[in-house]
Parts: structure tokens; C-alpha cells; sequence
């Protein structure tokens, strides 16, 4: 769980870059903290991220698209993929596989979580357009 | 030649009976069987072993004539023990509704259990001290026992696993501890080398329970964290920090090539200031099962377990021996420090904040010299050790939070505009 201190300066950092954004802090006061990012591409759909903040900074954060993204065949992208860079879904939302163990550190803010999400739905898109796997854009976390 | 059996009792367990006001009670014999190895007991042991036989406890001396047929003896008895004085017993064996006497062997009380460390330690300083051990696979077990073997007092345990078959080539527990929790079966092997000492034992996954975490820090002097994964290592590195405790996190890299040792002291570098330098690859850890690995997330969970299998490669017991022989002295030094003992010259010499150790010329050691003519340059089976500087800005032990922003990342996103037409 974050300390004042920490949630201090996750939010010093969203202010600053994402100044025009409306993101939230959700159940800050309970055991299953989360905070929500709208997301708009280059192509200018818009989705929203959401980053769950129970064991943040410490552990690696899960981060979801809240809705049930669908691969350009129609599968429902809602299981671990390698290629499509996806882990095991919940709350019926897709879940971005954005960070590997061993790059994990405590120094990372949510801003950087939120722009990995952000390239990993351009690259969605490009799947959409062009048939290749992410992993075809994507290089992996160690 | 050696009389048998061999029969024992425990000094402590006098001095019980002797400060309750009984004349008699009843106590339990366990006979290794075939070995003629008696343990006498007044309370019945928590893991028993081998045959159990029926003990009289009497106060007094032994009132009848040596051999002499005693009628009310009864047959269920395998021996009488007679408390003369708290330091002081006769035991008997019945045989045939007949005394005979045999040779007793004392279990030392508390006070003398360790004199034979005193002048290497201060065993009465370490007695009063406190160290909590969190993870009990094969770092963990050895440095528990080594360190009640040492004569710590006081341990608080924590681990969430049993034992199971892929522990044992490197675990102190044997074969007969399998499906065990590691805290139970540690704690005997803690009281099987300190009977006095205060065990707390917490079969919980620490990253799930901070606020109990954070609790037992504040008892310990010093928390050893031999655990493998970097979250339970943050959440004690960050405790470490608030509560500016002493902290020893050890651990092996791949296939125990080598391994390395990180100390923490209070005001100094913490284990977040460690990662990103240049000493330590978080890549390296050793995976030494496929269910740590998927929990702790360095295995990914799109990897098949066919493929996972072929990432979980542990090394030998000897291997982490030496890791859990520097963790051990390093504990000792700190919960002895200032004190006049015969490990207060390691003050000196053990001074750095990380330590390094390679078993083989592998992987990351590659290049290292080999042992013979290595002279100056790095070779296998030597300790190094690195101070390591202090994060400024680090998140888990400054005062200035400066977070990593992912410049990086933020750059390739402002590139993707030119890719919208990518076919």
C-alpha cells in the first residue's frame, strides 16, 4: 500500500503530465485501491486503464483495459498471450501484461504504468489494422 | 566399555518437579529403539519418538537395598527415577518387578548450555536477543539452526509453505518432515538445539499480512530476509527503513553459480538503492521450483510449465552454504556489536553494505580468473564485498521522492503518430 508521501508524488506526476486528464483515485480507504486513466489513441478512440494499487509500489501492479478487448479474428482477449502481451482477465476486463519481474522496481510511477498502457493500446490498434501479433511491435519485459 | 542404556534427563525437568510440591508423578521414557538410547521425560514431548515406556517420578532417595525385589512396583514402569535435589537423581530399571540401577546422563540447564561458547560469544547477550527470519527454504533453515545453535534467544519464524520433496536435497528438514509447515518443523529443529529458546511462528505469507509484518520487526534486533522475490524484499526493505532496524537479505543466482548478500543499517543504502546498480541482477535470481516461480511472477504466466521446467535450475546445499555461513557471522557480529567478544575483530573486516560470492565460473562469473594465479582480478570461491551508495531520490528510503516517469516510453508513444499508416 502506498504511503501519503508516495501517493503525494504519484499525483505531483499526473498533474504535471496529464494535466487536462479527468483520472480518479478509487477506494483509496480500502483494501482493494485503484485509480482509473481515460485513454485516447492516435487514432482517437478512447478507453479507460485502470491500475489497481493494493500491493503498489512493492509489487507489479495489475493493469486492465476496463472492458473486454476482442483480437482482429473476434477471440476475446481475456487469457495469458505471450503474442498479444495479455494476462489472465478479471472483472470481465482485459489485463495488459506491462512489466516483467526482474524490471520491477518501486521506483516506477503509475504515469509510466499508464504510458506503457498507452503504447500497448496503439499497438492493439495496429493489430486491429494490420493482422500482426503485438509481439510483432512489441519487444518483451524481462 | 560404555554402559548401556544410555539414559538422559533434563536438569530443567528436576528442578520442575522439585519446585512443585508432589511426592511422586508420572513421566514418559523414549527409547530409540534398538540403540538402547533413553530419554527420560516428566512432560510428554511435543514430537515423540521411538518407544514410549511409563516413568515414576519419587522425591527422595532410593529406600530400599540395591537388588532388593520392591512389590509395589508395577510392571507398566520401565523406570523410577528418584529426585534427590534439583541437580541431583538416581534412575532405575525395572526388570522383572526388580531395581537396577543405571547410569544417568544430565540435559544441562538453561544457564550451562552454552558455556562452551562463552569467550567466542556472548551467549547471555545473545540469549536476550531477538531475530526474525523470514523464509525458511534452505537459506533460512540453515540460518535458524545455526543461529540457535549459536545461543539467540528468541526467534520470530515466517513462512507460508511445507515441506516438500524438491526441498529436501538442500533443506535441513529430512524426509520425515514432508507436508510439514516449515515453521513447525523448524521450530523443532530450533529446540532440539536450544530447548529455551522462545520460538513465535507465523505459517502466513508476510506480503499479505504488513500490518503483522511491521509488528514483529519492531520486537526483532535483526530481520534476516531469505526469501525469493523482490516484493517480500521491498515490503521488509521499506519497514527496515521506518522503523531503522537491521536487516540481511541473502540469496542464490542461477543454478547457485554464486550469490550475494545485502546488509542493511540504518541510515544507510537500502535494498531499493541496491537494485540498478551494478553489482546486482535482478534477472539472476535462482528459481528453484515452477510454483514459487508463477507466484513470484519470474516465471510469466503465459510460459508453458514445460517450458518453466526448463528455467528452474537449483544448485547444490554446498553451493549456498558459504551464502548462509557470511548471512550467519554477519548476524552475530551486529547482535554482538560493542561488545567485547571474540568475533569483535569481524567489526573491522566486515564492513561493506554487499557482499558477492561465485561457486563456479558460469554465466555472469564467466570471466572471471581462475582460482590458481587469479591474483587480483575476481575468481571463484572468495568473497567480495562493494559499498554501495545511497539513492538520493529513492523512493523507499529519502526524504525527496523522485519517481521513474518512463522518459523512455513517453518518447516512443510521441513517435507512434507516424506509424498510424503502418501496413
Amino acid at each position: 500500500m502506498m504511503t501519503p508521501e508516495r501517493l503525494q508524488a504519484e499525483k505531483d506526476v499526473l498533474k504535471r503530465k496529464l494535466p487536462c486528464y479527468d483520472y480518479r483515485f478509487l477506494d483509496m480507504e480500502t483494501s482493494k485501491p485503484y485509480i482509473v486513466l481515460p485513454a485516447k489513441t492516435n487514432r482517437g478512440n478512447i478507453y479507460t486503464i485502470r491500475i489497481e494499487l493494493d500491493e503498489f509500489p512493492n509489487e507489479i501492479p495489475k493493469a486492465f483495459v476496463t472492458k473486454m478487448l476482442k483480437t482482429k479474428l473476434g477471440k476475446e482477449m481475456n487469457d495469458c498471450s505471450a503474442s498479444m502481451h495479455t494476462l489472465t482477465s478479471e472483472h470481465g476486463y482485459t489485463r495488459i501484461c506491462h512489466y516483467g519481474y526482474s524490471s520491477w522496481t518501486p521506483m516506477v510511477s503509475l504515469y509510466k504504468i499508464y504510458v506503457k498502457c498507452r503504447l500497448w493500446l496503439e499497438m492493439y490498434e495496429l493489430h486491429l489494422q494490420t493482422g500482426h501479433n503485438m509481439d510483432y511491435y512489441l519487444n518483451h519485459q524481462e | 566399555m560404555e554402559e548401556l542404556p544410555i539414559i538422559y534427563i533434563d536438569k530443567e525437568e528436576l528442578k520442575e518437579f522439585c519446585s512443585q510440591d508432589l511426592s511422586e508423578k508420572e513421566g514418559i521414557s523414549y527409547e530409540w529403539e534398538k540403540e538402547q538410547v533413553v530419554h527420560i521425560k516428566l512432560n510428554p514431548s511435543l514430537h515423540s519418538f521411538g518407544r514410549i515406556g511409563k516413568v515414576a517420578f519419587q522425591r527422595g532417595d532410593f529406600p530400599f537395598p540395591y537388588g532388593q525385589s520392591v512389590p509395589w512396583i508395577k510392571d507398566e514402569f520401565s523406570y523410577i527415577v528418584y529426585v534427590l535435589d534439583e541437580n541431583t537423581a538416581r534412575v532405575f530399571e525395572v526388570v522383572e518387578g526388580r531395581l537396577i540401577e543405571k547410569k544417568l546422563y544430565y540435559i544441562p540447564s538453561k544457564d550451562d548450555l552454552y558455556s562452551r561458547s562463552k569467550g567466542i560469544l556472548e551467549v547471555n547477550i545473545l540469549e536476550s536477543k531477538r531475530v526474525m527470519i523470514v523464509g525458511l527454504g534452505s537459506f533460512g533453515s540453515q540460518i535458524a539452526i545455526e543461529l540457535a545453535k549459536a545461543g539467540v534467544g528468541s526467534f520470530s519464524l515466517f513462512d507460508f509453505d511445507r515441506i516438500e520433496l524438491h526441498n529436501l536435497a538442500r533443506h535441513t528438514c529430512t524426509i520425515k518432515d514432508l507436508g510439514r509447515l516449515k515453521t513447525d518443523a523448524i521450530y523443532d529443529a530450533i529446540v532440539g538445539k536450544n530447548p529455551y529458546a522462545h520460538v513465535d511462528k507465523f505459517p502466513i505469507d508476510i506480503n499479505k499480512n504488513i500490518p503483522l509484518l511491521n509488528e514483529e520487526i519492531s520486537k526483532a534486533d535483526i530481520v534476516i530476509c531469505a526469501t525469493d522475490n523482490n516484493k517480500s524484499r521491498f515490503n521488509i526493505s521499506e519497514e527496515l527503513v521506518k522503523q531503522q532496524k537491521l536487516g540481511i537479505f541473502g540469496r542464490a543466482v542461477t543454478r547457485a553459480e554464486g550469490g550475494d548478500i545485502f546488509r542493511y543499517v540504518p541510515g544507510g543504502p537500502c535494498y531499493c538503492c541496491l537494485i540498478g546498480t551494478e553489482w546486482y541482477d535482478t534477472s539472476a535470481e535462482e528459481i528453484t521450483n515452477i510454483g514459487s516461480g508463477r507466484r513470484n511472477g519470474q516465471i510469466p504466466a503465459y510460459v508453458s510449465d514445460e517450458d518453466a521446467d526448463a528455467v528452474v535450475q537449483v544448485g547444490l546445499s554446498s553451493d549456498i552454504e558459504p551464502i548462509c555461513n557470511l548471512m550467519v557471522k554477519l548476524t552475530l557480529m551486529e547482535l554482538s556489536r560493542g561488545e567485547d567478544s571474540g568475533i569483535s575483530c569481524l567489526e573491522d573486516e566486515l564492513v561493506y553494505d554487499y557482499y558477492m560470492w561465485a561457486n563456479r565460473r558460469e554465466r555472469r562469473h564467466v570471466n572471471w580468473a581462475p582460482l590458481p594465479n587469479a591474483g587480483n582480478r575476481p575468481t571463484i570461491l572468495r568473497w567480495y564485498g562493494a559499498y554501495i551508495k545511497k539513492v538520493e531520490d529513492c523512493p523507499l528510503c529519502s526524504h525527496h521522492i523522485v519517481l521513474d516517469e518512463g522518459e523512455e516510453y513517453e518518447a516512443k508513444l510521441g513517435e507512434m503518430t507516424d506509424m498510424k499508416d503502418v501496413d
